[in-house]
């Protein structure tokens, strides 16, 4: 497999990702999208560090999978907090702040 | 690479750093009542920080761990913005949090936002940008939601996360298609790739490239496409992190597209200026626009951010050595203005809530009405912060817009009086125009505060809002009073953007 293969699956991957955080409403869903599109980027750094014939590719990945893993936790602890508040991660119910 | 490289320069980093973890442990230690003082301490630190990067480093450019990180003038002053912001909102913080028992989590996430801030204005390599970034945003996210139980703050906290955590994807993957075209993470590395291969930028990789690295910093910086999340978090969060938010977080924004996007522009001479000249317009109308309807003050100051973003836009549109030195100096005065805004809302907040516990809405226009009696100090700052904003001389906010403004104006028209550039002169127009609908707003809450009457007795304002509102104040007006020492250093840091 030639360095187009691996782009053209981190574009479809990055493709769902964005799809799912325009079309759902839970937010448990929409944080796994934003993983989606993370780890996209990540197969794109992967593949190019390899084409380019240098590392910095590869521990540019292994920055951001750690930086995800601590984005992902943050989010999960906000809509614990929300939950235990409101009942709902339902992002239509969350709608106090508007104009 | 020479190990024994001597780190002193970047001592305001680890300085903070060590102190934010320093705050976490001795929080351990101490009952919750002696927590008070964990405010203080981090006040002393920043302040610290503050002394060291007025000091040191204005001149030259030393580089750091394999050519990742600078100090140079442009990193230098956007740090001062960054630890300004965050001395305002931490005093203020003494107050607002007061015996509350999480102060020691509070105090270091601060500090480590201001961290993440001042990586990211000291980085040399997309690398480090992204975790400076992503250490900044994190802090904030948690910072939004602090008051958990109240729904708005949380509501805050969540969106923010959710667009700011899509923010940085896109960013990233921006970053991933820069990194594949060039084979290099190291800012001028890149530069060096473009300039000598244009054609690569102008390929369709290098152009999605840059949408996304436009998109991701836009995101940050609030310009209009992608400012959604702003207002909401603003009102939402406690108002002392929405003062760091607006103040600092999204200076964070500009400085990554100084050192991105303007090196890439004078690299590739590519004409995007008109892409800019349009986004900010936009922005600016929209925002000041937008403004006028509101009646939540903390709501209004959100959009007149977003306003002052757009203005602050119009730096990239002509990317001389004057406009980049005018949008850094109202970044530098919008900092000031901006917290202390902030942070007189939650004086407002106080006052109400000491009147009736189960106050709602407690930013709301009719709550300012005779605020001139009750809180003089603080409607004294109301005033200044407001014309300043609006941009009334001897103001940050003046000397900002004139050297923008004036700018844009010597490239439209030459010194004998040639018209050269109509869009530009219209462009200029528009902005001045912006300012004067802008004062609308700005009056109508001054009139509430001076001409209508009190609702209430007056109040014993705390010292520690005082105090930061004072700094912000004077700050203010100084830059207005004596602006050569700040536009020489941004004139400084606006030769470092150009590569000059």
């Amino acid at each position: 497999m030639g360095l187009y293969s691996y782009l053209l699956i981190s574009i479809i991957i990055f493709t769902i990702g964005v799809y799912g955080i325009i079309t759902q409403r839970s937010g448990i869903k929409i944080l796994m999208c934003i993983e989606l599109l993370l780890n996209s980027a990540n197969l794109n750094l992967v593949a190019f560090s390899s084409f380019n014939g240098n590392a910095t590719g590869q521990v540019f990945a292994l920055f951001s999978i750690a930086i995800a893993a601590a984005e992902a936790a943050i989010g999960f602890a906000i809509l614990v907090a929300l939950f235990r508040l409101r009942d709902t991660i339902n992002l239509d119910n969350i709608n106090i702040l508007r104009w | 690479m020479n190990l024994n490289v001597n780190f002193i320069l970047l001592a305001p980093e680890i300085l903070l750093t060590v102190l934010a973890f320093a705050v976490i442990i001795l929080g351990l230690l101490i009952t919750d009542r002696s927590k008070n003082m964990l405010g203080y301490i981090s006040a002393a630190g920043i302040l610290a920080s503050i002394v060291y990067v007025l000091g040191n480093g204005m001149t030259g450019k030393v580089s750091y761990f394999y050519d990742s990180l600078v100090v140079d003038p442009l990193s230098q002053v956007f740090k001062l913005i960054f630890l300004i912001v965050s001395l305002i909102a931490v005093i203020a913080s003494i107050e607002y949090f007061k015996n509350n028992r999480n102060q020691d989590e509070y105090y270091a996430l601060i500090l480590l936002s201001t961290v993440g801030m001042m990586v990211v204005a000291s980085a040399n390599d997309l690398i480090a940008l992204f975790v400076g970034f992503e250490l900044a945003s994190m802090s904030t996210y948690v910072l939004a939601g602090f008051e958990k139980k109240n729904p708005a703050s949380l509501e805050a906290a969540l969106k923010y996360f959710l667009i700011g955590s899509l923010s940085s994807a896109l960013m990233l993957f921006g970053m991933s298609l820069i990194y594949g075209i060039t084979g290099t993470t190291n800012i001028p590395g890149i530069i060096d790739f473009f300039s000598i291969a244009p054609f690569a930028a102008e390929s369709s990789l290098g152009v999605l490239a840059m949408i996304f690295l436009v998109a991701g910093f836009g995101f940050k910086m609030a310009l209009v496409p992608f400012h959604m999340w702003a207002p909401d978090t603003y009102e939402g969060a406690p108002s002392v992190v929405s003062s760091l938010l607006a103040a600092g977080s999204k200076k964070m924004g500009f400085v990554a597209a100084f050192r991105v996007i303007v090196l890439a522009l004078v690299a590739i001479r590519a004409d995007v200026h008109f892409t800019f000249a349009i986004l900010a317009i936009i922005t600016m109308t929209y925002g000041n626009v937008v403004a006028v309807s509101q009646r939540s003050i903390k709501r209004m100051l959100a959009y007149s951010s977003i306003a002052q973003a757009g203005y602050i836009a119009l730096a990239f549109v002509v990317t001389t050595q004057m406009s980049i030195a005018g949008g850094i100096v109202l970044a530098l005065g919008h900092a000031l203005m901006k917290g202390g805004a902030f942070i007189a809302v939650a004086v407002v907040g106080y006052m109400v809530l000491s009147d009736n516990k189960n106050a709602k809405n407690i930013d709301d226009l009719s709550n300012f009405a005779g605020l001139g009696k009750r809180a003089p100090i603080t409607a004294l700052g109301f005033f200044v912060f407001f014309l300043a904003l609006a941009g009334i001389p001897p103001s940050a906010g003046f000397i900002g817009k004139l050297l923008l403004f004036y700018s844009i104006t010597i490239e439209a028209i030459t010194p004998t009086g040639v018209l050269t550039s109509s869009w530009l002169l219209l462009i200029v127009i528009i902005a001045i125009l912006n300012s004067a609908l802008s004062i609308y707003y700005y009056a109508r809450v001054i009139k509430y505060m001076y001409v209508l009457p009190p609702v209430g007795e007056k109040i014993k304002e705390p010292a520690a809002y005082v105090t930061a509102i004072l700094i912000a104040v004077v700050g203010t007006i100084g830059i207005g009073l004596y602006p050569e020492p700040f536009i020489n250093m941004a004139m400084n840091a606006a030769n470092i953007v150009l590569g000059v």
